[in-house]
């Protein structure tokens, strides 16, 4: 992927968990494997702490597009977390349109520690897909 | 360099960080050392382990104070408070006493100074060399100078110096002066050379004209020892054993003498190999044969000098050894004419196959054909590549590779989808655990993998079509098969590692006829020598939960050692860090960003970004140091921060989990608790912009990192900065319930490290099922361990027990727990800050064939019971049938009860011992003959028993003739034909069922699994703790298990329960849930959800408890909290929401035309 700078440059705000996640986009990172830029990590100690109101937040505050990512499930650090984010996460899509939010600008997947690649796909998959919805507009037409 | 430590761990894969962890929580000061560069051991290369098919290592890490460890993923590294690693390093000896002991480690130098080395790879991408990665298994190639796990931390490079050819390049490379070869000091590196040869000295000086090294030679024995006596300027002697007037040996030990620390190289000609090998022994350092080449012998030697010169040696006092050895993976090499390792590019190992499917492999986790990169379609496994081999010297099973292999088809099935055919090759499919057969009966019913049990032959190329793989088996109906694959994975087996030998001979301990551990049967954890204790795989190959029970048995004795001297060995306590108050200062930010980095090149402008951060709030200083990842640049943050005494910290550099161990440092130097301090990785950016070097690039990358650090700076502001208070100290003694073999064993484990103990048992005797056995398949003696046991409990002064006894009720929290246990004489309050749960089993009744009624069927247990005390007269017998299995991994009991046929072939082995003609036959479904008790299943089929395989739907069937004897029908899958077998007696399986404990699950609130046994946390990774802290499980309460298991179990819960009780005062962590009580609206949804049981309702004051102990952090009660009334600490709505405005402030989009819009507008767009 080469982006010139005329290019529109998705913000993705991305809420990972400490223990597979965020080691995964350490991998990535270090290993130089995201070409997408402006990936904003925000550590949770798990995506089961992903209160829907952050996702809402970043997302009329101007972020393009949402992550939550954490173990795979059967994985989590803390039993169950990761199920009741998966749970959460389908009801805010059915709620995001009513606050002018495309629904795929919210995504949520498992991403294992050591998986760096898979992480690095992720992100620039959704900076593809971002990129063919175009700027968020829900942060300058709805008032938080 | 001398160091007092309380314990040595050698070995810092999972069996070593599990023993030293175990110590470690427990107070106790541990020093971990690998060989290897970094922790993890083999499970540092697999990413997945069943029964989850991912990674659960993180599960491992301490629960209780766990702001003494790091607390993150631990593929990438371990920080623990009282663990001291040490990577690169082995022992070399071990002298002392239990209690007293010096260990010596040899510290091989990296030739990379980890205080200055900032991981940038400049080295790595200048060397020449390409070598095997032995990190993917050898499938990829790296340069000698490398990073040896990529993902790990520390991350520094290291070189590896045989593979190293000298050219320097990295030297030259390197920006921040790491490297040291010790180049320059050669010239004052003097060499005698010992050699009667005139001219040896000319050649030697002009072979090593360029390296500069200054030669002196002698000439005789006399001449060299005389000059060393006077001349301490000499590094090396290169001792030629052409040297005539005096024996070599002893020249070489009185230059030691006179000199303990020189460097004695031997020279000798092409037949005296063995003769230097001796004087290596006698403390030579290494030796080389003539005829010696200028291109092979300078660069040894140089390297030589290079070790000589830059590793070290460390002395470490310690109370206790644990050796958790590990094992290396069986090569087939060797075996490659037949199954093609090595030829034939489709064949791979098991460790091979995991790292083609892992992301950080060498493929990136992309399964291809590795012969041509095509599809996989076919991917067949072959069980046994090196084990359960008597040829190879591996009569023994390596236990985990059945498991690893369904589990890889598995993972082959998730990777390429389900179309792909997996097949397992296999002779007993081993799935001896617990859960293990549940797990492949998934495997084969829902995933569709196909189990064949056959043993291919060979492995051959298809010549019609290329890269395909043929395997022939002969199927049950005698037909020859064959199949093509795309792939082959051999399963392979466990070999002790290459260094046991040395390291057995370092510490002074015996090995097995196999090469691994010696231990003792009965008390597994102890080697031959006392104070040296085997944990992990060090005694035989393990799972990953066995190996972990079998370090907590081995930290539990080191903590008893530990214990016991205590007082005579005086280790001083290192002080906890105080942190000061800053809760009512204004927050004040102290900013450093790490610049001048290599990496930085191309870097934006830092001096801008210096001024934003300084106009960010609450900053009240932006410093920029140089590397701070360096040594230097560390010294000026300590300086900066202890000068400018901010109460809060930003640092802005690269790799945030390099730094946890340094906070920690930081946070003791300056009194500021380190949850203060963040890490800011500002390089990524710099890697992740497309085009990095044009302006606009580094524009983007600027505020990026502008971003990274407002984002962090606003968390840093909001998190709490009231000091973190401690918890009660926990009541100094434990309940435990069950008094067989496991409760007492676990009763004593306490109770010798001076706490007391109440131990509950319903019967109106200690012993429980142990009590029944006669003798082991290794021919110990349990009723005499059993006697001694029972005998040891009752005369023990730290232990009540309480017989006919339950316990009926229990509340409280770990560490301080309040039971109600049930006498004859009525209720008996007890305090107790943990419990242990070691409630056992029992035989299984067996009903059929009129099983009490007839003299002629037994069980096992019986038979075992007759053949020892002579009640079974066995020289009267002629044939004796035993059925594995019976009612067991079926319908009735869909698990493995693991012990029968161990019971089996001991009761086998004693028959035939008393009568050799005796015809004994047994009808198996899979022999669970795992570990070393294979050898025992050699014998049986040595000794003359016929092993019947039989399947579930042939079952073996039984009728009786007129004598009331047995006529046992089965269909032999070798003969093909069915046999009808005569006996005298019938033995059956009698299996092993839990106790009933459901009344226990409920007093406790532990759960138990759907087989009736314990459920534990996590089978793998935390086997015998429950979910709900304090409370342990052991024995066969947990699952079926044999005496030595129990036992290793019984200690493993001991050790896991002194972390509880050694306490005074624990520290809460940093990071846990609390209530705003004028919000909480006592819905109660936060209990529901926490899966830790860490909050109550407390209805006497109308409010929600957290049991902070309890509590682990995970934030599920603070997202359900509709009123934000719950809240996790560090991570408040208040702050993750200033984190989020943080992250998108930079943004620069028109923001200004904002029109509101009403719900209704909204909900038609």
């Amino acid at each position: 992927m080469s982006a010139t700078s005329e290019e529109f440059q998705p913000t993705i705000v991305a809420f990972v968990c400490n223990w597979c996640t965020y080691t995964a986009a350490d991998l990535a990172g270090t290993a130089r494997m995201i070409q997408s830029p402006n990936v904003r990590l925000i550590r949770m100690m798990c995506t089961g702490m992903v209160d829907p109101k952050y996702v809402i937040k970043a997302l009329l505050s101007g972020a393009d597009a949402v992550l939550v990512s954490g173990c795979h499930p059967g994985d989590c650090h803390y039993i169950n977390g990761n199920y009741k984010a998966r749970r959460r996460m389908k009801l805010l899509k059915e709620i995001l349109p009513r606050f002018g939010i495309d629904e795929r600008r919210l995504k949520l997947t498992w991403v294992g520690a050591s998986e760096g690649n898979e992480f690095a796909a992720t992100i620039n998959e959704m900076t593809r897909l971002v990129r063919e919805l175009g700027p968020s507009e829900a942060a300058t037409t709805m008032v938080i | 360099m001398k160091s007092a430590y309380d314990v040595l761990v050698v070995g810092a894969g999972i069996g070593g960080v599990r023993a030293a962890l175990d110590l470690a929580e427990a107070g106790r000061k541990v020093a971990l050392i690998d060989k290897r560069p970094g922790i993890g051991g083999l499970l540092a290369k697999l990413d997945n382990q069943f029964p989850t098919d991912h990674c659960g290592m993180c599960k491992m890490l301490p629960l209780t104070e766990r702001d003494a460890s790091s607390q993150f993923c631990m593929r990438k590294g371990l920080f623990h408070r009282n663990i001291d690693l040490m990577t690169g390093s082995e022992l070399v000896s071990l002298e002392g006493e239990p209690g007293h002991f010096q260990a010596v480690i040899n510290r091989k130098s990296s030739f990379v100074d980890p205080t200055k080395c900032i991981g940038c790879g400049k080295c790595a991408e200048v060397c020449p060399v390409r070598v095997k990665d032995e990190f993917n298994a050898g499938l990829s190639e790296r340069p000698a100078v490398h990073l040896p796990i990529p993902h790990s931390i520390p991350n520094h490079y290291v070189v590896d110096l045989e593979a190293c050819q000298r050219c320097w390049k990295c030297f030259e490379a390197c920006p921040a002066g790491a490297i040291d070869f010790k180049l320059e000091a050669r010239e004052q590196f003097n060499i005698l050379l010992a050699d009667p040869d005139e001219k040896a000295l000319g050649q030697y000086t002009k072979w090593f004209e360029d390296l500069k090294f200054p030669f002196i030679q002698t000439r005789t024995g006399d001449e060299t020892l005389s000059l060393l006596s006077v001349d301490d300027s000499v590094w090396m002697l290169l001792l030629d054993l052409s040297i005539k007037d005096m024996e070599p040996e002893r020249i070489l030990t009185r230059a030691l003498e006179l000199r303990p620390d020189l460097a004695v190289i031997v020279l000798g000609g092409p037949n005296k190999g063995e003769q230097a090998k001796k004087l290596v022994g006698l403390g030579a350092r290494d030796f080389m044969l003539h005829p010696l080449k200028r291109s092979t012998f300078t660069p040894w030697l140089d390297k030589q000098y290079m070790r000589i010169m830059s590793d070290e040696k460390a002395s470490l006092d310690v109370a206790a050894v644990i050796l958790a050895t590990g094992f290396a993976c069986y090569d087939p090499s060797e075996m490659s004419g037949i199954l093609g390792y090595g030829e034939l590019p489709g064949v791979v190992t098991s460790v091979e196959f995991e790292r083609l499917l892992s992301g950080s492999g060498p493929t990136g986790g992309r399964l291809t054909r590795p012969a041509d990169g095509g599809p996989v379609r076919r991917i067949a496994w072959i069980q046994c590549v090196g084990s359960r081999d008597v040829k190879r010297n591996a009569d023994f099973c390596s236990s985990f590779c059945c498991m690893a292999s369904i589990k890889e088809a598995v993972l082959a099935k998730r990777a390429l989808g389900k179309d792909v055919e997996t097949t397992i090759y296999y002779m007993d499919m081993r799935t001896f655990g617990r859960d293990f057969d549940r797990y492949r009966r998934n495997a084969q019913q829902m995933d569709g993998v196909r189990f064949i049990r056959a043993r291919p032959h060979s492995v051959l190329p298809d010549s019609a079509h290329p890269g395909d793989l043929r395997l022939t088996h002969m199927d049950d109906q005698g037909v020859m098969r064959e199949e093509t694959y795309d792939m082959a994975v051999l399963a392979v087996g466990a070999r002790p590692p290459a260094s046991m030998p040395a390291l057995a001979g370092a510490a002074g301990i015996e090995t097995n006829a196999f090469g691994f551990c010696k231990t003792q049967d009965l008390n597994p954890g102890r080697t031959s020598r006392l104070g040296v204790f085997a944990a992990g795989s060090a005694n035989g190959a393990k799972d990953i939960a066995e190996s972990l029970l079998q370090s907590g048995a081995a930290a539990l004795g080191a903590s008893r050692l530990v214990n016991l001297f205590a007082p005579i060995r005086g280790r001083v306590e290192e002080p906890v860090p105080v942190f000061r108050d800053v809760s009512r200062e204004t927050p004040a930010i102290l900013a450093l960003l790490c610049r001048s980095c290599p990496v930085m090149e191309h870097g934006p402008d830092m001096d801008l970004i210096r001024d934003r951060i300084a106009a960010m709030p609450s900053v009240r200083a932006v410093e920029t140091v140089e590397r701070a990842c360096a040594k230097e640049g560390w010294e000026r943050i300590r300086e900066l921060a202890a000068a400018g005494k901010p109460n809060r910290i930003l640092i802005g550099a690269c790799m945030p989990y390099a730094y946890a161990p340094r906070l920690r440092e930081l946070g003791a130097l300056i009194g500021l608790n380190p949850s203060l301090m963040d890490v800011v990785d500002i390089h990524t950016p710099l890697f992740s912009q497309p085009a990095a070097a044009t302006p606009e690039g580094q524009a983007r990358a600027g505020e990026d990192i502008l971003a990274r650090m407002s984002m962090s700076a606003a968390k840093l502001l909001g998190a709490d900065p009231a000091p973190v208070d401690k918890v009660a100290p926990a009541a100094p003694s434990a309940l435990v319930v069950g008094g067989g073999l496991a409760g007492m064993t676990a009763a004593i484990g306490i109770a010798d490290h001076d706490y007391k103990v109440t131990l509950v048992e319903k019967s109106d005797k200690l012993g429980g099922l142990a009590m029944n056995l006669r003798t082991t398949l290794q021919g110990a003696d349990p009723a005499a361990l059993m006697e001694a046991l029972v005998d040891q409990t009752m005369k023990h002064p730290n232990i009540r027990v309480m017989t006919n006894a339950r316990v009926s009720l229990s509340t409280g929290r770990a560490g301080r727990f309040m039971s109600i246990v049930s006498t004859p004489e009525g209720g008996v309050p007890v305090e107790h800050g943990a419990a242990i749960l070691a409630t056992g089993g029992k035989r299984a009744k067996v009903y059929d064939f009129g099983f009490l009624e007839r003299k002629t069927v037994l069980t096992h247990q019986e038979l075992e019971d007759r053949i020892a005390t002579g009640v079974l007269d066995t020289a009267a017998l002629s044939t004796v049938v035993m059925i594995q299995c019976w009612r067991s991994r079926d319908a009735t009991r869909d698990y493995c009860s693991r012990v029968c046929c161990a019971g089996a072939i001991k009761n086998t082995l004693r028959l035939k011992e008393k009568n050799p003609g005796l015809r004994v036959f047994i009808l198996y479904r899979d022999i669970m003959s795992y570990g070393f008790s294979e050898e025992y299943f050699t014998k049986a089929r040595k000794a003359g028993a016929l092993f019947i395989r039989y399947d579930l739907d042939h079952k073996p069937q039984v009728r009786f003739d007129q004598e009331n004897r047995p006529v046992v029908t089965v269909h032999d899958p070798v003969l093909r034909r069915d046999l009808e077998i005569h006996a005298d007696i019938l033995s059956l399986s009698d299996g092993i069922e839990p106790n009933d404990v459901s009344e226990l699950s409920e007093i406790f609130g532990v759960p138990v699994g759907p087989a009736g046994f314990f459920q534990e946390a996590e089978s793998k990774w935390r086997p015998v703790d429950f979910l709900k802290q304090g409370v342990f499980v052991c024995g066969v309460a947990r699952g079926p298990a044999n005496m030595a298991e129990t036992i290793v179990s019984a200690k493993a819960a001991a050790q896991r329960a002194l972390r509880i009780l050694c306490d005074k005062s624990m520290a809460k962590a940093v990071v846990t849930a609390k209530v705003r009580e004028s919000l909480c609206s006592r819905c109660g949804k936060c209990l529901d959800v926490c899966p830790y049981g860490a909050r109550t309702m407390d209805i006497a004051n109308d409010r929600i408890v957290v049991d902070e102990l309890a509590c682990q952090g995970c934030g599920s009660c603070a997202a359900v909290c509709p009123n934000s009334a719950s809240y996790l600490r560090g991570f408040g709505d208040r702050q993750v929401m200033a984190v989020i405005d943080a992250s998108l402030a930079g943004l620069g989009r028109p923001r200004t035309e904002r029109k509101p819009v009403t719900m209704d507008d909204a909900a038609g767009s």
